[in-house]
């Protein structure tokens, strides 16, 4: 007897996400399957690697994680394009001056940086503002205007302010990034609330990457039960692309400050984890895990 | 369905407040409201009622009595408070609650039999609450065994699932429903009882009331005999009543998957095919689930 592999079918896709304009502009999701499913339909668009760029010198970084960036830690648009040069798909500049509780940088100063990297690089730019609640609504609204018709992707938007910066996203044309305390149901309420203004298609989910051994199961499960909901059950509700922002995590950790193996594989092993489950985009800190993941990614390893 | 009135609470400011002073009027106003809203039982919730357990139990047992003629549960887990106020209890009361831990069926499932009251008996075990529905039946089949023994029969036990919070487990919440559906076959006779309220913990308190009375029809049609419920929302009442005829097969058939034009719906009505949807885990629960 012939035998048949046995194959879903799925009800539910995931939103096409265009971040970036012109040539520059690259899309995300769009899968009706779950994640490397390929045997079970098209996933139109590959995973995506981003690596991240600071706004202002890093701090706490280990000898090895300085390396690859030792020319230009000074200089974000620089770093941007080195990002690019070693193979990133896409940068991701973190606005870390901006936090009130560190270097506490003006919006605009701020906004200024921006508008210059996404002049210089060839790519789509991730802005992730300190997580500041009440400081991200007025940084990232100065940055939406300053950079408007660029299409960024502006983040993180929370429940607690929402409103102001997804208007000025939607009103400059950006994209922006929901996030929530890796947490699905209160993922969901976000995602009802901002679908009542803004499009599906330029909306990116952030549930948390948690670090491997500091809670990475916890977004791995509810990074699964996304594509679950979204893609198997339906669910209009939570058909968005995921970013998995995991490279800052894992350099935190302990065991990737001990050594620089260590660190490479801590950072690799997290970021293939959430890769399978269902991330479209990986924030990176190390050159050579984006290596790595690029051959996962093509089938190489 | 048996309506126990849930308002007497100790975690309650004002019940404690008049615990502590002795103050019966805060107390009996409780009663006789939750009495004229259509309470059937008044639940007396002590909690673990540690200083002066027998004198408290007691003074708020006669305080009760003093404005209604309605039955009490008396709700604690501390057996020296239960066995004051199944003393002082005029008419047949009812043990809320003993439980498969070995301390309650020793301490606590023997004074049902002394009292010959009925006895609520809920599926926790000395490992805390069953995960599933498999160790659920287990662990009721094992403590209602014990009661029998005891010489209590089937028909003075009213089985609690225990209820856990939408917001926290869906999947429990349906399992908490198809275990009510199974009672019946597994033990012929025994009666049911949830802590209805428990469903919608962790909610917005505006949004509360439609999971507790979504989910009461939801488990009456289950079969479930009695709830401990919050008397005082009126709709609730009344769909228990079976005033509200429309709402109460909109859920059912909502329940058996019949595919419904919300369109054609009005807000209120649509707001129960959403609701009987989530508790169904059909779709993922939010504090928004109104809202899509």
């Amino acid at each position: 007897m012939e035998y048949k592999a046995p194959l879903e079918t799925y009800s539910g896709k995931v939103a096409e996400v265009v971040i970036g304009k012109g040539e520059k502009a690259i899309k995300i999701g769009g899968e009706s399957v779950l994640p490397f499913h390929f045997f079970e339909g098209k996933i139109e668009n590959r995973p995506r690697l981003a690596l991240e760029v600071l706004d202002s010198e890093p701090k706490g970084w280990t000898e090895w994680e300085l390396k690859p960036y030792k020319d230009v830690l000074s200089d974000p648009i620089a770093w941007a394009k080195k990002c690019l040069d070693l193979g990133a798909d896409l940068v991701c500049l973190r606005l870390v001056s901006t936090d009130p509780a560190g270097a506490n940088a003006p919006a605009d100063k701020a906004a200024a940086v921006v508008k210059q990297v996404v002049s210089a690089v060839k790519s789509p730019v991730i802005v992730y503002g300190s997580g500041d609640e009440a400081k991200d609504v007025q940084v990232l609204t100065k940055v939406a205007e300053v950079c408007a018709g660029e299409n960024l992707l502006l983040g993180p938007v929370a429940k607690e302010n929402y409103e102001p910066i997804s208007k000025a996203a939607l009103d400059h044309g950006h994209c922006i990034i929901a996030q929530s305390p890796l947490d699905i149901n209160l993922e969901k309420e976000l995602n009802v609330k901002l679908l009542k203004s803004f499009p599906r298609e330029r909306i990116v989910i952030d549930p948390l990457s948690s670090a491997l051994g500091y809670g990475m199961e916890y977004s791995f499960t509810i990074m699964e039960r996304t594509k679950h909901i979204g893609v198997m059950f339906g669910d209009n509700t939570m058909q968005m692309p995921i970013i998995a922002d995991l490279g800052s995590e894992c350099g935190r950790t302990k065991q990737a400050k001990e050594n620089e193996k260590q660190g490479l594989l801590w950072e690799s092993i997290t970021a293939i984890s959430l890769l399978l489950a269902g991330a479209n985009i990986l924030v990176l800190r190390q050159p050579e895990s984006l290596k790595l993941m690029k051959e996962v990614i093509e089938g190489k390893i | 369905m048996i309506l126990i009135g849930e308002s007497i609470h100790i975690i309650s400011k004002q019940v404690s407040d008049a615990v502590k002073e002795r103050n019966p009027k805060v107390i009996q106003e409780l009663a006789k409201t939750q009495a004229d809203s259509g309470a059937d039982y008044i639940d007396l919730n002590l909690g673990p009622a540690k200083r002066d357990p027998e004198e408290v139990t007691s003074w708020l047992v006669n305080t009760i009595q003093g404005v209604t003629d309605l039955p009490i549960s008396v709700d604690t887990l501390n057996p020296v408070a239960m066995e004051a106020g199944l003393k002082t209890c005029k008419k047949r009361p009812l043990l809320n609650s003993a439980s498969g831990r070995t301390d309650s069926k020793e301490l606590m499932l023997p004074l049902a039999k002394k009292y010959n009251t009925d006895v609520v008996i809920s599926v926790l075990t000395d490992k805390g609450c069953p995960p599933d529905i498999d160790s659920r039946i287990e662990s009721i089949m094992d403590t209602v065994t014990h009661a029998n023994e005891l010489g209590i029969p089937n028909e003075d036990i009213w089985v609690d699932p225990i209820i856990l919070p939408v917001s926290a487990d869906q999947k429990q919440v349906r399992e908490a429903l198809e275990f009510i559906g199974m009672l019946a076959d597994l033990l012929p006779g025994v009666k049911s009882t949830v802590g209805l309220s428990n469903v919608s913990n962790g909610t917005p308190e505006e949004l509360r009331g439609i999971l507790n009375r979504t989910y009461m029809v939801m488990l009456g049609r289950n079969g479930l005999y009695s709830a401990i419920a919050d008397v005082l929302d009126a709709e609730l009442v009344r769909l228990n009543r079976g005033e509200l005829p429309k709402i109460v097969d909109l859920i059912y058939k909502t329940m058996d998957g019949e595919s419904i034009n919300l369109a054609s719906l009005s807000k209120q009505e649509q707001d129960y095919v959403k609701t009987t949807k989530v508790l169904m885990a059909e779709t993922l629960y939010s504090h928004a689930w109104l809202e899509s």
